[in-house]
């Protein structure tokens, strides 16, 4: 979850509107610990028995496949990215484009 | 040399057919595979599960229809203390 905090202002609008949320089969103290050591800005969720992962398609064995969501205000699945790389910046740029395209456009713009 | 070959091939389309059923089962997606994945434009299903931020563990589980009116990057991942 490193570049997810470390770009956090530019693609997730700092968490504005827009709430991160890691879901792997880790313990809730695990991932608290983990996210504390790392400064980790998002929110985290224990799914052991992958009941969501297996909801959302993304169980592969015992762990889960790193697929994101982006689900717009109106909890519709807006975009999604399966087996999302996150070792590509351009993989990131694009879910940061689909995480503005749910936002409502910035107030005032240039007149 | 005709009445020779035909038992073979008969046998070979045989095998054909079996093998062709074998990965017929084979491709049937995997319970919670990628195959069940919501499709964009659905309904995200809804969920609660427990949650944890840096600052400790949540006392209210998160439930996804209560974030309704925000963005969510529901992001999967397969073990803490990996990179990504």
């Amino acid at each position: 979850m490193e570049t997810y905090r470390d770009q956090y202002v530019t693609l997730f609008n700092n968490g504005m509107k827009v709430v991160v949320l890691g879901v792997s089969t880790d313990a809730d103290t695990t991932l608290n610990n983990w996210a504390r050591e790392s400064s980790f800005p998002n929110l985290f969720a224990s799914d052991p028995d992958q009941t969501v992962a297996k909801l959302y398609g993304s169980a592969d064995g015992k762990l889960d496949t790193r697929n994101v969501f982006v689900i717009g205000p109106d909890g519709r699945i807006a975009a999604r990215m399966m087996k999302f790389n996150v070792l590509s910046a351009d993989a990131f740029a694009e879910l940061g484009k689909d995480v503005t395209a749910t936002l409502p456009p910035p107030k005032g713009g240039s007149h | 040399m005709s009445s020779i070959l035909r038992p073979r091939t008969a046998g070979l389309a045989a095998a054909l057919v079996a093998a062709t059923a074998a990965v017929a089962v084979a491709q049937q997606p995997a319970p919670g595979s990628a195959a069940f994945a919501p499709e964009v434009g659905a309904m995200a299903p809804d969920f609660t599960l427990p949650g944890a931020t840096r600052y400790g563990l949540l006392q209210k589980p998160v439930k996804l229809s209560e974030l309704r009116g925000q963005t969510v990057v529901l992001a999967f991942f397969p073990k803490a203390r990996t990179k990504g």
